[in-house]
């Protein structure tokens, strides 16, 4: 017994020296200002500083990446909710037999690279003309399909533990109107599958280079491929703070939502 | 019947927004992979599966199967190793939380980390060297297929952890308290027992972990500059080499090519997934 606790804690500080030396490395590639060749002892406190985050931070380039990024989060974010609140809802009060309808063509992106949907947007939308590729914010749509896996399973999650028909028929038998039952009843019930879904999503969409980079659109990650070689110390500090970001993010969601394995791979995809 | 229909009617907008845009982009690339490259009289997808093109397809078949086998090899033992250590809670809920962080990292900042650990001018390249393992000489190089294997780990192993978990976790220690009041040694126990039990997990795992491998593309994208033999890299090329070279069917073939293996791939793992739930109610 004593032997495979050993093993096992053998395995587990592997794995984890594993997960954290290459942030060590990119770390402190972006904070200090010694090149590796010249590394070693007597070098190893000197210079560190922050410079090339701030100067990286404060330029144009990144600002306009980075408003753009998040404006396309949160709009992904809305229109999402938009739809699949009233999807979720629908089908958990109204028609049960179609859950695994929507369920199936929520999972339908996974088998859809976003490499091979790129394909297909830049294929299917020559027939609408070039006009509606042209605004960065033709994204959204696609954003909200490529995030739908995990933000319909969050939102489906969350009713799924209560029975929310029968919580609508009592509020309507009391004489609640349907939209005293929805703000009253509805939604403060999914308050936990709607952060969850809409952090997802943010997280999702900050993250998303494939489809970005092929439309010629200029987001967080299109900064990072573009300013990697005119500037490798400060874009690695801006990708750096990416991590930092999602791994908040994806942290937070693991708290909230406590349920233990059922985590699905979004961001990697 | 007329109810019928109508209460499919509240589903419309879902609906005609996944049709729209999802499942016609996805329809577009398949009509366009059944049309002929220029000067030829095959399909596209027929030209794709031969020659040069063909070896794109293979190489990512072939770094996806590694990744995936290393990365469920390793999970598993992860997630062996923490419910066995169960008496540090701290421990395995650090771990299980990095997990599902790790799992969904990935893009060009993961690609930036490794650059800084395993590059030319890494941190650990160069650590390496002092105690004479020199990287380059060995032929190491971070955008290459082991290079690009390795990276992939950082979000494989996790990914495969956070699959097993529950199927480790329901290897209820009275099966094993049973085996061995019955005489059977550890390896017995994990060769008819353990291991049985686990693999609709482990194969499902893997067949997940398969996929996400695939279907990935900025890592390797960032990794190599764009130049990586990876299909989803190359599929770039024939897109935008479409106007020189007259060739851009075969880029929707690449394309409809990667659907049909992803297709394959999760439907093999949703399959194995619900077997093994069943096992564990």
């Amino acid at each position: 017994m004593i032997r495979r606790n050993l093993w096992s804690k053998l395995v587990l500080i592997v794995v984890a020296a594993f997960y954290v030396l290459p942030m060590i490395a990119m770390a402190r590639f972006s904070f200090q200002r010694v090149p590796v060749i010249k590394l070693g002892w007597s070098t190893l406190g000197k210079n560190w500083t922050i410079e090339s985050l701030v100067n990286a931070v404060i330029s144009d380039r990144f600002r306009q990446a980075a408003w753009l990024s998040v404006r396309l989060a949160l709009l992904s974010v809305v229109l999402g909710l938009l739809i699949l609140i009233p999807t979720t809802v629908y089908v958990h009060v109204m028609k049960r037999g179609a859950r695994s309808y929507v369920e199936f063509l929520s999972m339908l992106p996974y088998v859809v690279p976003p490499i091979a949907l790129v394909v297909g947007i830049s294929g299917a939308m020559k027939v609408v003309g070039t006009w509606f590729l042209a605004s960065p914010f033709s994204l959204v749509p696609f954003y909200v399909v490529i995030s739908l896996p995990f933000t319909f399973r969050s939102l489906d999650v969350s009713l799924g533990a209560i029975d929310l028909k029968t919580l609508v028929e009592a509020s309507r038998s009391l004489g609640a109107s349907w939209s005293r039952t929805i703000r009253s009843v509805i939604l403060p019930n999914m308050k936990v599958g709607i952060i969850n879904a809409s952090f997802l999503c943010f997280a999702t969409v900050l993250g998303e280079f494939t489809i970005a980079s092929l439309l010629l659109k200029f987001t967080l990650p299109a900064y990072l491929a573009e300013s990697q070689g005119n500037n490798p110390q400060g874009t690695f500090s801006v990708g750096l703070l990416l991590l930092v970001v999602s791994s908040l993010i994806f942290g937070l969601m693991n708290r909230l939502s406590k349920r233990k394995g059922q985590a699905f791979s979004g961001l990697t995809l | 019947m007329f109810r019928q229909t109508k209460s499919w009617l509240g589903l419309t907008p879902f609906t005609l927004f996944v049709a729209i845009f999802l499942l016609w982009p996805t329809l577009s690339v398949f009509r366009s992979a059944l049309q002929p490259v220029e000067g030829s009289s095959k399909p596209a997808m027929l030209e794709a599966i031969s020659g040069q093109y063909l070896s794109a397809i293979l190489y990512s078949v072939r770094l996806s199967a590694i990744t995936a086998g290393l990365g469920a090899v390793i999970g598993t033992l992860v997630a062996i190793s923490a419910v066995s250590l169960n008496q540090f809670k701290g421990l395995r809920n650090a771990l299980v939380g990095y997990s599902a962080v790790a799992a969904n990292l990935g893009g060009i900042p993961l690609a930036f980390a490794f650059v800084a650990s395993l590059g030319m001018q890494g941190l650990y390249t160069k650590l390496l060297s002092v105690i004479g393992i020199n990287l380059t000489d060995l032929g190491f190089k971070i955008s290459d297929f082991s290079g690009i294997v390795i990276v992939y780990l950082y979000f494989q192993i996790p990914l495969m952890t956070l699959v097993m978990l529950p199927a480790v976790d329901g290897l209820k220690a009275t099966l094993k308290e049973a085996a061995a009041s019955v005489g059977a040694t550890p390896r017995q126990y994990w060769r008819s027992i353990g291991v049985p039990l686990l693999s609709p997990s482990l194969l499902g795992g893997f067949l997940l972990l398969f996929a996400n491998a695939f279907s990935a593309y900025a890592t390797a994208f960032a990794l190599s500059a764009g130049s990586s033999k990876l299909v989803s890299v190359q599929i770039r090329f024939y897109l935008q080499g479409n106007t020189i070279t007259g060739k851009s069917n075969l880029g929707y073939a690449l394309a409809a090519w990667m659907i049909v293996v992803m297709v394959l791939a999760m439907s093999g793992y949703l399959g194995l997934r619900r077997r093994s739930e069943r096992w564990r109610r």
